[in-house]
């Protein structure tokens, strides 16, 4: 795999990342379901994974790079088995609506494993690293940028949305409503 | 609160990976990394209904 090509897949999983942070949104803004501490904790996650494609970007793919969003990808999955596990004795309803049989933080664990497989696979191919020392510079088209840029402004949003969501005190366990919102009425 | 912080700390590390140099996104992450599963640790002590 060519350093540009590389560069074109993280391109894509930052459009994946985007995506998941959307989905995010989307389910709590038309489901109305607001992200309990836990969720927001594996969201956060799944932003911070996106350092890893926007520096191959910015600096050129390195192993260091996949390694920051591989630790990521560990990190989310630990917090989101815990949610699991915090939901898994028979009878217990689960927290929050589930979305094609999982709920979503069963989803989110499929998704940081799904990472780390992905992370792994980029890995293999070292003819991207090999140009490193090339100096060239990077061929960085608008699909990159708008990436990157669309990645940062959903993780900006998620900072608006947390705090109308717990206000400046610690959030809620269940939170059922916007805690900003709730005062000034 | 502290969620915020977080999430406003992610913001400045993917920014930094973008617009500043490779060693202060480093830096940044991290820290913010650090953060997180500290956060996770000292609520995953809680005895909590739901979620945490």
């Amino acid at each position: 795999m060519s350093r540009s090509l590389a560069i074109t897949v993280n391109a894509l999983g930052l459009y994946g990342i985007a995506l998941v942070l959307a989905a995010a949104f989307a389910a709590q803004l038309l489901l109305k379901e607001l992200p309990c501490p836990l969720c927001l904790l594996q969201r956060i996650q799944f932003a911070l994974l996106a350092i890893g494609p926007i520096l191959n970007i910015r600096h050129g793919p390195r192993p260091s790079h996949y390694a920051l969003s591989l630790l990521t990808a560990a990190a989310g999955a630990a917090f989101a088995m815990r949610q699991v596990l915090l939901h898994i004795m028979p009878g217990d309803p689960g927290y929050g609506s589930a979305l094609f049989g999982y709920h979503y933080y069963t989803w989110a664990f499929i998704g940081f494993a799904v990472a780390i497989i992905l992370i792994a696979a980029m890995l293999l191919f070292d003819a991207q690293f090999k140009e490193d020392a090339g100096a060239t510079p990077l061929p960085l088209g608008g699909f990159a940028r708008v990436a990157v840029w669309l990645v940062i402004a959903l993780t900006a949003l998620n900072v608006l949305s947390t705090v109308l969501e717990c206000g400046f005190a610690a959030c809620p366990d269940n939170p059922v409503e916007y805690e900003l919102l709730k005062r000034g009425r | 609160m502290e969620f915020t912080a977080l999430f406003l700390a992610v913001t400045v590390v993917l920014l930094a990976g973008w617009l500043g140099p490779r060693v202060a996104a480093l830096a940044l992450f991290a820290v913010t990394l650090i953060a997180c599963v500290a956060t996770y640790l000292h609520h995953a002590t809680d005895a909590l209904k739901l979620s945490f």
